[in-house]
């Protein structure tokens, strides 16, 4: 039969109205499969924003900091989850120590790629390792811009303070064979009103830590400067802005150093030998 | 059964003593794999090339090239069956199977690579749908399914036509029967078969290119210089038919010689499909030029060091022998075999060398996309040893390679063995018949909302005083001692325009976030998702004024004194410096931090030598703290499902899952079974002499005679 115009515009108004119906559907549906309630883990003891602010004009390349943090967390050897880099932005430039840690990106990639939320970001701004859950697939650390990522290719090497208390997702160990490992901002200083132990560590006292709510960091000396202050008198950044990952970690540009660069550094040392 | 297929069909007896050496061999260096593995599973992957700079490595170049192959089959004789191209028929059955055996192979392969092969379930138990992990497994799961289906389907009529073949074993005879369903060759059966293989190949082709776009898409998800390219799905999918049409025109050379299918496998199909994999490699080349000339002309950043090492660097020489020997030298070859006339006698050996030479490229190329990104970080590789930022596969991994590829051969082997490599009932006469739940239990998070406090909190002040001094109180001294101090202190928030403009004030608080939008956010600003409630707003900067009074004993005004402000943070305490009272002994700090929530600020007098030290404290609020503690543009906390990743993936492998059930479940198992359980008592069908009495040509033969 002839298709007429009448029928044609009642198989369009029939489309429609299934369209309709099913997208009312679909929404109530959607409503019950996406939950936009938080699982109690992602829910931090405290209404928080951790923020950490290194100031690369105090960072003499020491790395204390690497060394506290690896005492703290039983750091598995080979693994530097607070690293310093002597990087150099060009050659006419000169070099500089960069200190990385894991940046806590707002937007962060890993936990975006993680198949089975085993990374998964507080409400205080940390992200978070569950070693519990993670199956070693590694997208993670493909994922991560900054490198900040570290896998127990075998079993780590153990010392028995690390075995005697029970795992956590707070201190992140005893540590295991097969997960990936990473900064988590020693959480358990944390809730005792600590600082993280690189910040407490540096002599230099070129870490910052705080609370971007109390609009104040504090570094390892004591000393607590306003937050939004030095980031903006001091043109602080934040690194690979350009890739989007909004960093919790910023940087005050390596200016007025007092101490050696690298290159004097090494010249010193060359010398000495 | 014509001579032609019963020399078909000894394949399947084949048992001599180069088919027992051959299998042998394979299982032996499978059995070396299964060591390595061993190893493996009980050292952890120290055993491997991999470390923390280049995690990836061996497994993942085999798992995409592996799925990569397996593109061959299904999705060339899909779009063959689809187009109704005649000459496919002999080929079909060998392109099925390379795909089955493919992805199950493939799929394996990141099974190896897991770190904990033991929680692989927990991908079922906690899997969130934005991960392309997921993605992948989702895929690769739903695809080999319909692969299988797709590969049984048009078996069933040869199971047939070989359960009733005379001299095979009961075991093997009642096997296949029970896998032919009851096959007895009634028109209704054909029917229903045709429209069920119709079915599944309209099906399989968006499954095929959406199953390698999301192998792709595990790399291009990721910010990694080369890896973050919009173009790596179409790209990866144009590379994975190359390999696989390739993969498809080596099993047919080598086939037809081992089992001498000169009958079935003519020039002609060789040509067809030569062409076929010519095209290929040309779309293949320009994907491969729009790839790096995009990044080679802006040579940019990061992706610099990497262009750097592979055109120049200490990946050249991989690099362009891969792309010879996967590219250019097939192209030329095949252009030369199958152009010229006067070289087409050698078109099938010609084919076999180039698409030898584009499987090989196609398995480098794949370690080429993955090792020099991962190697070529944005930071650069400092401080750990050469085997740490050199990638070089360890014994282990080549172990486990080649057990894979021993895997896959095996396997083939026993498809071949299993069943007719050739479809029979198709190639019978040229008229064919055509034929989760996440996670943990949800707790609403509630925000600690404070009752917002009143603009303006006169808090009552702490007197606090400096006791009166204790010590120094003898007669050292010849003057008077000092007086006792006090200190008033109180605050107000101020509305901003009325905020004396004060030298350290910052101007304009920049608004803080930006309108950003994150596809895999919880809350979206879908119409359907719901629960995407307004973002609460971040109160605006708060200008408080802390003023105190700084009097003496008797309650004068002590003025031009210097007043130092603090404020006591949870970790510290920020000073704000020293102030001068005025003549009437008030000193006023104004605070524009961005601030919230509620600090004790104490205002200290240092005293001299006519006055006491002294100080006071006051709670000063700034004002709620936004909750969750996030700001709330760049909250990223999706655990669960989001509904902008979620609904696409489910609904499209979900349907496939549908038409799964559909053509499987009911028109196959349900209806043409029962159809052929009623019809005929004697299921074996008389099929000698290739009488065609059990055909029912559904569409007449578009195929010209005499190919």
């Amino acid at each position: 039969m002839e298709g007429t115009r009448r029928s044609f515009v009642q198989f369009l108004a029939r489309g429609t109205g299934l369209l309709l119906v099913s997208g009312v559907a679909i929404r109530s549906l959607a409503g019950h499969m996406f939950r936009t309630v938080l699982p109690p883990r992602s829910v931090a003891p405290e209404n928080r924003r951790w923020v950490m602010v290194f100031d690369l004009a105090k960072c003499d390349g020491c790395k204390d900091c690497t060394k506290a943090c690896t005492k703290m967390h039983f750091v598995p050897p080979m693994q530097e989850w607070i690293k310093v880099y002597e990087v150099e932005d060009n050659q006419a430039a000169g070099s500089y120590f960069l200190p990385r840690t894991c940046m806590h990106c707002d937007n962060p990639p890993c936990v975006r790629g993680c198949p089975v939320g085993a990374t998964y970001k507080r409400t205080d701004g940390i992200v978070m390792m569950d070693q519990d859950r993670c199956i070693g697939c590694r997208n993670c650390i493909a994922q991560c811009p900054y490198s900040a990522r570290f896998f127990n290719w075998g079993e780590p090497p153990h010392t028995p303070e690390e075995m005697k208390v029970a795992y956590s997702v707070e201190h992140n160990y005893p540590h295991r064979k097969g997960v990936v490992e990473k900064c988590i901002l020693c959480p358990e200083m944390l809730r005792m009103g600590m600082l993280p132990a690189c910040a407490d560590t540096c002599k230099m006292g070129a870490i910052y830590f705080g609370d971007e709510f109390e609009d104040a960091v504090t570094n390892g000396k004591g000393e607590t400067m306003q937050f939004s202050k030095i980031t903006e008198k001091g043109a602080g950044f934040r690194l690979m802005e350009e890739l989007g990952t909004e960093p919790r970690v910023y940087y005050l540009p390596p200016v007025n150093r007092k101490y050696p660069s690298p290159e004097e550094k090494h010249t010193h040392e060359a010398t000495k030998v | 059964m014509n001579e032609r297929e019963t020399k078909l069909l000894r394949t399947i007896d084949m048992s001599g003593r180069g088919f027992r050496a051959w299998v042998a061999l394979l299982v032996s260096v499978l059995l070396w794999g299964a060591f390595a593995y061993s190893r493996q599973l009980r050292f952890g992957l120290v055993e491997t090339g991999m470390r923390d700079q280049i995690s990836w490595g061996l497994y993942i170049s085999n798992f995409v090239f592996f799925i990569g192959i397996s593109h061959a089959g299904t999705l060339i004789s899909a779009i063959l069956r689809v187009t109704d191209a005649g000459w496919r028929t002999p080929i079909t059955r060998m392109a099925e199977g390379i795909t089955v055996v493919a992805l199950c192979i493939g799929g394996s392969m990141v099974l190896v690579d897991m770190g904990r092969p033991d929680r692989a379930l927990n991908l079922f138990r906690y899997g969130r749908i934005q991960s392309p992990i997921v993605w992948d497994v989702l895929g690769v799961s739903t695809y080999l399914t319909g692969c299988i289906l797709y590969f049984y389907l048009p078996l069933i009529p040869d199971l047939g036509i070989v359960a009733s073949r005379p001299g095979i074993g009961s075991f093997r005879r009642g096997l296949y029967r029970l896998l032919s369903l009851g096959w007895t060759g009634s028109p209704e059966q054909w029917r229903l078969l045709n429209k069920s293989i119709s079915i599944m190949a309209v099906a399989i082709i968006p499954l095929a290119i959406s199953v390698h776009t999301v192998v792709s898409w595990i790399f291009a998800m990721t910010l990694r210089p080369g890896w973050d390219s919009s173009v790596f799905g179409p790209y990866f999918v144009v590379g994975a038919i190359y390999s696989g049409a390739a993969a498809v025109v080596l099993a047919m050379c080598l086939l037809r010689r081992i089992f001498h299918l000169e009958d079935y496998l003519k020039p002609v199909h060789f040509r067809n499909l030569g062409l076929l994999l010519l095209s290929f490699s040309m779309l293949y080349l320009y994907f491969n030029v729009n790839e790096y000339l995009t990044l080679g002309y802006k040579f940019r950043g990061p992706e610099k060091v990497l262009l750097d090492r592979l055109f120049y660097g200490d990946y050249a020489s991989y690099f362009w022998v891969v792309a010879f020997v996967g590219v250019f030298l097939p192209m030329m070859l095949m252009t030369l075999v199958l152009g010229p006339k006067r070289y087409r006698d050698f078109t099938v050996p010609g084919l076999g060398v180039a698409s030898l030479m584009v499987v090989i490229g196609a398995w480098a190329k794949r370690y080429l996309i993955v090792v020099p990104t991962l190697s070529s970080p944005f930071l650069p590789i400092q401080g750990v040893p050469e085997k740490w930022s050199h990638y070089a596969p360890s014994w282990v991994e080549w172990s486990i390679t080649a057990a894979a590829f021993a895997a896959f051969l095996l396997l083939y082997t026993l498809l071949a063995k299993t069943f007719p490599v050739v479809s029979i009932w198709e190639t019978r006469e040229t008229g064919e018949p055509v034929e989760e739940a996440p996670a943990a239990a949800a707790m609403p998070f509630r925000p600690k909302w404070r009752p917002a406090l009143p603009t303006i909190v006169l808090l009552a002040c702490a007197f606090l005083w400096s006791a009166p001094a204790a010590r120094g109180q003898g007669a050292a001294k010849g003057g008077k001692a000092p007086q006792p101090t006090s200190i008033s202190v109180g605050w107000q928030a101020l509305k901003p325009e009325d905020a004396p403009r004060m030298e350290d004030a910052r101007i304009a608080p920049a608004a803080s976030g930006t309108q950003r939008f994150y596809l895999d956010t919880k809350v979206l600003s879908y119409p359907w998702a719901a629960g995407s409630s307004s973002k609460p707003k971040e109160s605006p900067i708060p200008v408080i004024a802390v003023s105190a009074q700084l009097k003496d004993a008797k309650g004068q005004p002590l003025a031009y004194q210097a007043v130092s402000f603090g404020l006591k943070t949870s970790l510290g305490r920020l000073e704000y410096g020293a102030r001068a009272t005025d003549g009437d002994g008030k000193v006023q700090l104004i605070i524009r931090d961005h601030r919230f929530g509620q600090y004790p600020v104490d205002v200290a007098y240092g005293g001299d030598d006519d006055h006491q030290t002294s100080h006071g404290v006051v709670m000063v609020d700034f004002g709620p703290r936004p909750a969750p503690g996030l700001p709330d543009s760049g909250v990223l906390i999706a655990p669960t499902f989001s509904a902008a990743i979620g609904l696409p993936f489910l609904f499209f492998y979900g349907s496939m899952w549908c038409v799964f059930a559909y053509v499987f479940g009911y028109l196959v198992f349900w209806r043409m079974r029962r159809e052929g359980a009623g019809a005929v008592p004697n299921p074996a069908p008389a099929l000698d002499g290739g009488t065609p009495t059990q055909f029912v040509p559904i569409k007449p033969s578009r195929l010209p005679d005499g190919w």
